[in-house]
């Protein structure tokens, strides 16, 4: 009886090594299971079998079976493993075939460099504030210290709607009217469109943004506005700009000045953008006139401040390399895809 | 403001070249805006006296001459026919440059050897007035004593060689609209001593008088005048002004008329008061009188030109007419004539407003009122016109008669300002001792007595401590401003609501594939047309005064017509999809306000406009409500809008919360899409951004994810054309209480077999109880509620599945 489940053993060992197709490996391991499978066939004779002979026969077979099923799970997954392999090399793709997108739009670059300065001023304290394109004369003129016949009201040529209201031609209006709204400290910068009576060509534009800075408290020093204006260069064109000073007249500042920095396209070597000479006029500055401090409600002997102003087409167009103003208004899907 | 070095020279040594000196200049605040280096152009041009002149054998009009250069002698074949034997004449030898680029090399003119060119004035780069006497169209004759210089170079014989500097000079300093200025300017800079060569006019003492030569001068108008000088000259003999004169007017771009009127020109560019010279006997009464003119009155001035003036101008009069329009330019009727005998200098001081002003409404900006207007010094009024007649006496131009009319009645106010050390220091962020800002105030000619600054008459810029602040450190230097940061208080830095829901939005739209555009605030009543917005809202557009041209004469009352038009101009360059937005405003007269001095309305707008393949109502609408999902407004109808005439009136609604409308949105109307001649069917959208803001919730809230089952079950109905699909969700979800989670319409169809005018909507109900599982009777119950109302109201016909 021993020699005949060796004998099924040795068999079903066979079968299995041979078995090369997972579909026949169950079957087999089917047949193996069964009632009628050869080992149950053997125990079912192990009545005739001597007490003394019965748990050795027993054991054995159930060693050789014990063996049988784990050469079966072995096959089984040696099966799969082979036909898992032979379905991924069918599944092989062309990684390098267009891929399946949804098509993004695009911030326009005015948005992309304001936004890109007031993440900068946000992250110094400053807010953003906001006030009438259509503005009264009182706060784009005679509030800043620019009276009725105050030549500056020529050269910065003014759309009117009446008399009093106009255009608003700098976004400094906006400071005036938060000067009269807040007690100092005051931080702010303001964003927005401003007007004036430029005609249509490549570098002018009779609407344009303008981004104006205000701080107003006590001690605040001209060093802070340099200080203030190199650090925003320097996070806005890049670590290595340096920023100069050049006295300068403003009415609603004194004193005064424009702030140059070296060229951020060709490092102050020198290029076409900075005109060959390694600067780049970026702004117009200053210590808050007294007047305009008093025309706020703001005592001038308790508090100082400083303001600036920059244009944005002007950074935009050195930044994007764009050299004619009008593709920015003319809103070309061409144009706008690329930002 | 043109200025040259030779001059600049008379009042401060310059030992640095122009380059130099003009970045020194920009850096204490007289930013240079050109630099011409005259004479630099022209190379290798010598002097050369004609020996000999023969016909050219095979030319009519060539003749070759034979020129003595000195050291060799050249031919040179010309067309010119002004010379003659023996004339002394410049020569460009072979190789030599000439202004403008030109470059003159040896060749054959008809087979003839030309070793260089003769040449006329203006291929020299200069003209007849510089050298009267000299002929346009023939070739410089030079003075016979040059015959000594032969072969030596005709730039340092004729000295052509200058530098000028053009200055942009900001308008707080009129004082620097003059070369005495700049000098004081250059002085200052360089650290020399301020010449000051006309201490004898500061000095001059002039007697009054009433009357000089029979004329007398009254002011009427002393609120527009603030003083007049008179001084006369007889026995004046016309003449043109010496070449001196005549050289440096030119290098500061006048042109040179004769000695009287050169005289004139001369002193406001030295001193920067401007001057006018008229003959006296065209004075009517010998009386002159500064009056404000009449309304109405007419005056040719000198640019024969007839202006019309009013009460606000102020005129010189005579006892009859308006001889001048007091700081912009003189009349015609008293113009200085070949034949004048005797000649008025007239030095005065007006209101600069009201020089600008007037200036503005003749439409004529002179250089004596662009210095006007920016307000002149009284003091130097007087200076001025006596230097004028020193120059007068200096050149031979007649004979100046004794004393002077002077007028003065609102005498010049001279600035005091404490030198508060602190405060300036403070102010300027830094540590300038006490001397050393005396000093460089004491340099720029402002006195300093017990700590108080008095700031010199031709300085009325200077009222504050903050100007005095501005002088000292823009010598001291602005370079040396150190950087610090403000030592003051931590503020928060945060963007507010609106700017926050602004951002949120043009994210979402950027992500969903919208490009964003900038547009003009203007369009035209034809824009406005071409949209058909409707004439309510035409009405309340707000109309520029001085616009550039029809096309910008409003403010938009809406944002459509400015998407169109980018729509329009996309589609014109068959660009195959337009996907875009905009964030602007739109700018209502709603009551009058801007009539009444008030701001008017203007609202934030959300605009969108599409076109293309893959769009249509209801992209439009999904893209809406993943906007108004993200800003957190969650409670609002979509309700059909036919009226609007900008949209098509079967496919247009309008987003309400409550009866608030706050967007309208549709397909763009085909006949404002013919107007833009866009060819393919347009979407539009206008949201009201400060009306979400609004609406926007502030927080979201979480929901607890749902722990029972959900019922789904499907409902399938036909019903009328008319009925909007957004009845039946509202029955639906009426009926369905609060077991109802969400409501899906998968199915919309027509077909012969529902008939005309019908239609088969399917929708795929999902309920859910959050505290139990639903049991069948209770969807049951629901659904034939759900049912019965839409049998009731709807007249709807459930469609078994």
């Amino acid at each position: 009886m021993k020699e005949e489940i060796l004998k099924i053993e040795e068999a079903s060992q066979n079968s299995i090594k041979e078995c090369e197709d997972i579909k026949l490996l169950n079957e087999l391991k089917v047949k193996n299971k069964k009632k009628k499978g050869e080992l149950t066939a053997v125990l079912r004779t192990m009545g005739k079998l001597s007490p003394e002979e019965r748990p050795v026969i027993g054991s054995l077979v159930n060693q050789v079976r014990d063996k049988l099923t784990l050469l079966f799970e072995q096959k089984e997954k040696e099966l799969q493993k082979k036909e898992l392999l032979k379905k991924l090399e069918t599944e092989n793709i062309d990684v390098t075939e267009p891929s399946k997108k949804i098509t993004l739009g695009s911030l326009h670059p005015i948005t992309q460099i304001i936004n890109e300065v007031e993440e900068i001023f946000l992250g110094m304290g400053y807010e953003i504030a906001d006030g009438p394109e259509v503005e009264k004369a009182i706060y784009n003129f005679d509030k800043l210290n620019t009276p009725p016949d105050h030549p500056a009201r020529d050269i910065q040529d003014t759309f009117y709607i009446t008399e009093d209201i106009l255009l608003r031609s700098q976004t400094s209006p906006v400071q005036a009217r938060v000067m009269e709204n807040q007690k100092p400290p005051i931080k702010i910068i303001c964003p927005g469109a401003v007007y004036r009576s430029d005609s249509v060509d490549a570098t002018h534009s009779p609407v344009f943004h303008q981004v104006e800075g205000l701080v107003v408290d006590k001690d605040i020093s001209m060093t802070d506005l340099k200080g203030t204006l190199e650090m925003f260069a320097k996070k806005c064109l890049g670590e290595n700009t340096k920023i100069r000073f050049r006295p300068h007249h403003f009415p609603f500042t004194e004193p005064s000045a424009e702030a140059d920095v070296s060229c951020f396209v060709c490092g102050g070597k020198g290029c076409r953008v900075c005109k060959g000479e390694g600067w780049i006029e970026l702004l117009g500055c200053g210590m808050v006139h007294p007047n305009v401090l008093k025309n706020c409600g703001i005592d001038p002997e308790e508090y100082s401040g400083f303001a600036f102003g920059f244009g944005v087409e002007r950074i935009a167009m050195a930044k994007f390399g764009i050299e004619d103003m009008r593709l920015l208004f003319e809103n070309d899907v061409r144009f706008l895809k690329q930002f | 403001m043109k200025a040259s070095i030779e001059w600049l020279e008379e009042y401060s040594d310059i030992d640095v070249d122009s380059v130099k000196l003009g970045d020194i200049l920009t850096m204490t605040g007289s930013k240079v805006e050109t630099i011409e280096q005259k004479g630099n152009d022209i190379k290798n041009v010598v002097v050369g006296k004609i020996l000999e002149i023969k016909k050219h054998e095979d030319s009519d009009h060539l003749v070759v001459t034979q020129v003595d250069l000195g050291n060799e002698k050249v031919q040179i074949v010309t067309g010119a026919d002004n010379i003659k034997e023996g004339d002394i004449v410049p020569i460009a030898k072979d190789g030599s440059e000439l202004p403008g680029g030109v470059k003159i090399k040896k060749g054959l003119l008809r087979g003839k050897e030309s070793c260089g060119m003769i040449f006329s004035v203006g291929e020299l780069g200069l003209t007849v007035t510089d050298y009267p006497g000299q002929i346009e169209n023939g070739i410089m004759i030079l003075d016979k004593s040059l015959e000594k210089e032969l072969g030596k170079d005709i730039v340092e014989v004729l000295n052509l060689k200058e530098d000028i500097i053009d200055f942009e000079i900001t308008p707080n300093r009129p004082d620097c609209l003059s070369i005495e200025g700049l000098g004081r300017e250059v002085a200052v800079s360089l650290g020399k001593e301020f010449k000051n060569p006309r201490k004898n006019i500061d000095e001059m003492k002039v007697e009054d008088k009433k009357e000089i030569e029979g004329l007398r001068v009254d002011i009427t108008a002393p609120d527009l005048c603030y003083r007049y000088i008179a001084r006369v000259v007889k026995n004046v003999k016309i003449a043109p002004s010496p070449e001196w004169m005549r050289r440096r007017l030119k290098a500061c771009g006048v042109r040179s008329i004769n000695n009287i009127v050169d005289i004139t020109n001369y002193v406001m560019l030295e001193m920067g008061q401007p001057m006018h010279a008229f003959d006296i006997n065209s004075i009517e009464g010998k009386h002159i009188t500064v009056r404000r003119a009449k309304n109405g009155e007419k005056i040719t001035t000198l640019d024969e030109q007839e202006r019309e003036l009013d009460e606000n101008n102020l005129v010189i009069a005579d006892e009859k007419k308006a001889v001048a329009i007091a700081g912009v330019m003189g009349g015609l009727n008293s113009e200085i004539e070949n034949d004048t005998q005797t000649v008025v200098f007239e030095s005065a001081v007006f209101y600069g407003g009201s020089v600008r002003k007037t200036a503005k409404k003749v439409g004529l900006r002179t250089e004596a009122s662009s210095r006007f207007e920016k307000g002149l010094s009284s003091e130097n009024a007087l200076r001025a016109v006596n230097r004028a007649v020193e120059l007068v006496e200096l050149i031979g131009a007649g004979e100046v008669v004794e004393g002077k009319i002077d007028v003065y009645p609102t005498k010049q106010k001279i600035n005091k300002i404490k030198l508060d050390v602190d405060k300036i220091n403070n102010l300027l962020g830094t540590n300038i001792e006490k001397q050393d800002m005396i000093n460089i105030l004491e340099q720029l000619d402002i006195k300093v007595e017990n700590d108080i600054a008095i700031a010199p008459y031709f300085r009325m810029d200077l009222e504050f401590v903050a100007d005095l602040a501005e002088e000292i450190l823009r010598i001291y230097g602005y370079d040396k401003l150190e950087t610090t940061l403000i030592k003051a208080d931590t503020t928060l830095g945060i963007r507010n609501k609106e700017q926050k829901i602004e951002k949120a939005i043009k994210e979402v739209l950027v992500n969903s594939g919208l490009s964003e555009i900038y547009t003009y605030g203007f369009v035209s009543e034809k824009d406005l047309e071409k949209s058909k917005i409707n004439e309510e809202l035409i009405k309340k557009s707000i109309t520029i005064m001085n616009p550039l041209s029809d096309e910008y004469k409003l403010m938009r009352p809406t944002t459509v017509p400015s998407m169109m038009q980018t729509l329009a101009i996309n589609a014109n360059k068959k660009n195959q999809n337009a996907k875009l937005f905009d964030v602007s405003r739109n700018y209502r007269n709603i009551n009058n306000e801007v009539q009444n001095g008030e701001v008017p309305l203007q609202e934030n707008i959300l605009t969108i406009g599409m076109y293309g393949d893959d769009v249509d109502f209801y992209t439009l609408k999904g893209l809406m409500e993943n906007v108004l999902e993200t800003v957190n407004v969650n409670r609002y109808d979509v309700v059909k809008e036919t009226k609007n005439e900008s949209y098509h009136p079967g496919r247009c609604a309008n987003i309400k919360v409550g009866t608030d409308v706050i967007a309208t949105l549709g397909e763009v109307h085909p006949e404002v899409l013919m107007n833009y001649d866009i060819p393919k069917r347009a979407y539009l959208l206008e949201a009201n951004i400060t009306k979400i803001v609004k609406y926007s919730k502030a927080n979201k809230k979480y929901v607890e994810v749902p722990k029972f089952p959900a019922v789904e079950r499907d409902i399938a109905m036909i019903v009328d054309e008319s009925v909007e699909v957004g009845q039946i969700e509202k029955i639906i979800t009426k009926k369905s209480k609060k077991l109802l989670e969400s409501v899906k319409l998968f199915d919309i169809y027509r077909d012969d077999k529902i008939g005309e005018g019908k239609k088969s909507v399917a929708y795929s109900l999902i309920f859910r109880d959050k505290n139990k599982t639903l049991s069948d009777d209770e969807i049951n119950t629901i659904m034939n509620n759900v049912i019965t109302e839409l049998e009731k109201n709807l007249g709807a016909e459930l469609r078994k599945a």
